[in-house]
């Protein structure tokens, strides 16, 4: 674990470990985005009713 | 293709359904107990076993692993057999994961009672104990992944996401916030120290909450939700937004459990700004639920089990609102350290966990039992009372919370704190905790509603152990084909590699968080002055670990003035470098105890008073609230497990000498006669072995290491001021409440001293009791005997008042 704590130690202000997270996230974020959005909205909707396929889904009956 | 036969194992179901159900009821009792005892503190019984720092880990253990628990593993159970179209896994690792969860439930129960506890929330349990839940936890992963590998759907359902992130995360948290060094079987030290110890802990206990009472609850809302109101979730690509973005942002808000504390200014900052975030995917999730019921209120009419459902996502978006807020800094001066917290977690503990449980039962055991719901009018009774339960316990708990708060920071016009006794500002909510406990029993009422509901629907029906299904097998559909399939579409049927990617974003936020404290020297400053425990004051401070005394005490001073008036010098990082755990606490349901060994400062109290105080409370002020410790003075210090002590403690960088486990219980003794010497004084006869005798010196070592050497009050050999008493009933009244609520802790109410404690009634004064005198006392104190100078805390005038009170109305 020295190495780690020798290498961190050499970094200036670690601080821009906080930059660095929200840079990550709106990066990963947008590009979700952006290619989840793109996907076909028919296959959305396959992928959306296929758990109430198995006739498990009727009301709650009532005695 | 030709289906293939194969056979649902409802009987884990069925056993997981009946654990819940009795570990529900068992977790809210015990939550009605804490909310009796602090109400009424006869309800701790007088017993060690049941005092409120034991019952209150017992409670939240109960309630969070072993009722939501147990849910959620049935929940899971239920849906990924159904959703990937297999059996699970294995049945050896179902039976085992099923009892050895049970095991670690009952050892919780029984170890906590017995006063075991590493004082971490939610992780207070010892390190044989951690060792059995990885173990559980494993066999849970293990199972729930073999099933996945042998599915036959193409794809993983959303729900399956959230229950592997489930996985991923609490294996994750789990191993990292519990790494101890054990010392007996029973006993342990955490390998964290201080203000790195407490990152750790809060990275955990806020993710305790995101992947244990969140997560889960995602995946089983995006199952149940659309199952019970027959339409599909309202928008999958929401889903796989706000998924990947709330598992990635919850790693890192740890850190608002923490603002103002001792703690460096990046990672306070970090947690609040990935809080303030985290209200965009938490209210992606809650508008999928409830959009899905677009067209489907009809149904919400109708069935119980869709408006706890209901209940459930608005509790979940309103806490997840709420908790954001929370974390802004200013907001968090009021909330932490209040009632606010707790009514935060109830709201979304019987609201979103509570709520989703009872909705998922409600729509599951009818159709594990195949037959129909008993009444589906006593559901919706259980409902409305479950409901109304919900408001009248949180409503008082956040006035609770604004009123001590308020009274906390209020000065007069002189300049003093208007409430500088911490009790007054607790008796003034009581009234708030006895409505709390009708929340309280009315949750519990409409739970047992529910329990004799379900009885009778099971007992109408009968659950198909072996359930027969079929599907067609799975074929693999190979290599991606970028043009034909989206990445995310892949991913989703790669379930390893879906693992991979989910605990590769998990793990980013923990280690920018933890590895700089842990690592880089200058986030924990030292003090030169603070030095490690004596053997004596360990062995105190190893009791209030184990009693839970941090339930209701904090240990750190935020730097606001109203905190450094009532509590001395506020809270620096250097100042916890030995502890191992940290004890800062986040409810003060007693005053904060960091500068308790300041001798001279507001908090210090002499070693006679502790003792009298551990004894019986309620003698030194009949509206305390805290429990007996009268066994303090009759169980002796296992002196065995001294040295070993102090080595674990030089193996984890505390600089006690080499060789030093050697002497250490001769030091232990010399310090615990100095004690004893000290008690004799004031009439007292205690044994040196009493772990009351190590408690008081721990309580004298908190704070001690960077208080200024106690500054002695020189006699004024002048002549002092002419005081003219005050005989106005205005001026005696006020007198009068001061008195109540300060001096009543030694001198009584009636001012005849408690125990041995000066009798202000006698002729029998140190100093005399002439006006002039009386008035000297009370503004100087007499800081060697526990008695602070009041000149501090109250006016000229208010001291007169008390003069006053003491000369015309004490001595009348």
């Amino acid at each position: 674990m020295k190495i780690v704590s020798n290498l961190l130690q050499d970094i200036e202000g670690i601080q821009i470990y906080y930059i660095i997270g929200l840079l990550l996230f709106f990066g990963l974020f947008i590009v979700i985005l952006v290619r989840t959005m793109r996907m076909p909205n028919k296959e959305m909707e396959e992928i959306k009713s296929s758990i109430l396929k198995d006739n498990d889904s009727e009301e709650i009956a009532t005695s | 293709m030709e289906n293939q036969k194969f056979y649902y194992d409802n009987k884990i179901v069925k056993l997981f359904v009946l654990a819940t159900i009795i570990w529900g009821v068992v977790g809210v009792i015990v939550g009605l107990l804490i909310a009796l005892q602090l109400a009424f503190p006869i309800f701790n019984l007088d017993l060690e076993f049941t005092t409120f720092g034991r019952m209150r880990p017992l409670h939240t253990n109960a309630i969070i692993f072993a009722f939501v628990g147990n849910a959620i593993f049935a929940g899971v159970y239920y849906s990924l057999q159904k959703l990937l179209k297999a059996r699970m896994f294995n049945d050896i690792l179902s039976r085992i994961h099923f009892w050895g969860w049970q095991l670690v439930i009952v050892l919780a129960a029984v170890t906590f009672a017995l006063g075991f506890s590493t004082s971490k929330e939610y992780a207070e349990l010892e390190w044989p104990i951690d060792i059995l839940i990885t173990i559980v936890w494993v066999t849970f992963g293990w199972n729930m992944i073999g099933t996945i590998v042998k599915r036959r759907v193409q794809h993983i359902y959303a729900a399956i996401w959230w229950y592997l992130a489930t996985f991923l995360g609490v294996a994750m948290l789990h191993v990292v916030n519990s790494l101890e060094l054990p010392i007996s079987l029973t006993k342990s030290y955490s390998i964290y120290a201080g203000a790195q110890d407490a990152v750790v802990q809060w990275w955990y206990g806020h993710n305790a909450v995101a992947f244990f009472l969140t997560t889960p609850f995602l995946g089983l809302m995006y199952y149940y939700l659309p199952k019970a109101a027959n339409r599909p979730i309202y928008s999958y690509k929401l889903s796989i937004i706000h998924f990947w973005s709330l598992i990635f942002l919850y790693m890192w808000a740890g850190p608002h459990h923490l603002l103002y504390q001792a703690l460096p200014d990046w990672a306070q900052a970090l947690g609040v700004t990935f809080s303030i975030m985290l209200i965009a995917p938490s209210w992606g999730g809650m508008i999928n639920g409830l959009l899905t019921l677009r067209g489907a209120w009809d149904r919400v009419r109708d069935s119980a089990a869709l408006k706890f459902m209901v209940v459930a996502v608005t509790a979940y978006g309103m806490s997840t609102f709420e908790g954001p807020m929370m974390s802004l800094k200013f907001v968090n001066q009021l909330t932490h350290f209040t009632d606010w917290t707790i009514a935060h977690v109830h709201i979304a503990g019987m609201g979103w966990n509570a709520g989703l449980v009872f909705g998922m039962l409600y729509w599951m055991i009818p159709k594990l039992f195949k037959t129909k719901l008993f009444s589906e009018k006593l559901a919706n009774l259980h409902f409305w009372i479950a409901t109304l339960a919900i408001l009248i316990y949180a409503i008082p708990l956040y006035w609770a919370a604004i009123t001590q708060w308020l009274m906390w920071h209020e000065y007069t016009p002189e300049g003093f704190l208007a409430y500088p006794n911490f009790l007054e500002t607790l008796t003034q909510i009581l009234p708030m905790y006895v409505i709390r406990i009708v929340g309280g029993t009315l949750f519990l009422i409409g739970f047992l509603i529910m329990v004799f509901n379900l009885y009778k629907t099971m007992k109408s029906g009968s659950v198909e152990d072996n359930e027969l299904a079929e599907a067609p097998a799975l074929v693999l559909q190979g290599k991606r084909n970028p043009l034909q399939e989206t990445l995310h579409r892949w991913v989703e049927r790669r379930g390893v590699r879906f693992s991979i990617w989910v605990f590769i974003v998990l793990a980013v936020g923990g280690a920018v968080e933890i590895l700089p404290m842990i690592f880089i020297k200058s986030n924990i400053p030292t003090i030169e002055s603070v030095k490690p425990y004596t053997p004596l004051e360990l062995e105190g401070r190893d009791i209030y670990v184990s009693e839970g005394c941090h339930t209701c005490h904090s240990q750190v001073v935020r730097p606001f003035r109203w905190e450094t008036d009532r509590y001395g010098e506020y809270s620096k990082i250097g100042e916890f470098v030995y502890d191992h755990p940290y004890q800062w606490g986040s409810r003060r349901t007693g005053p904060d105890l960091a500068r308790a060994g300041f001798v001279g400062g507001p908090m210090y109290k002499n070693a006679a008073w502790h003792y009298n105080h551990f004894m019986n409370p309620q003698k030194m002020n009949e509206q305390s609230i805290m429990p007996k410790y009268d066994w303090f003075a009759r169980k002796d210090l296992n002196l065995d497990l001294v040295p070993r002590k102090i080595r674990a403690m030089q193996m984890l960088g505390v600089p006690y000498p080499e060789g030093y486990d050697q002497i250490a219980v001769d030091d232990l003794k010399k310090q615990a006669n100095e004690i004893v010497a000290d008690l004799k004084e004031s009439n007292i006869e205690v044994e040196p072995t009493k772990q009351i005798i190590a408690m008081i010196a721990y309580m004298h070592k908190l704070g001690r290491d960077i208080a200024p050497p106690p500054v002695e009050v020189v006699e004024n050999k002048a002549p002092q001021k002419e005081i003219t008493l005050l005989e106005s009933a205005e001026d005696l009244d006020a007198a009068g409440k001061i008195f109540a609520t300060t001096c009543v802790a030694c001198h009584g109410a009636d001012g005849k001293g408690i125990a041995t404690f000066p009798d202000l009634t006698d002729d029998e004064w140190l100093k005399g009791n002439s006006p002039s005198e009386v008035y000297q006392s009370i503004s100087n104190g007499n800081i060697s005997k526990g008695m602070i100078p009041y000149k501090d805390q109250f006016s000229e005038k208010q001291i007169t008042q008390l003069t006053s009170y003491i000369l015309l109305k004490l001595n009348k």
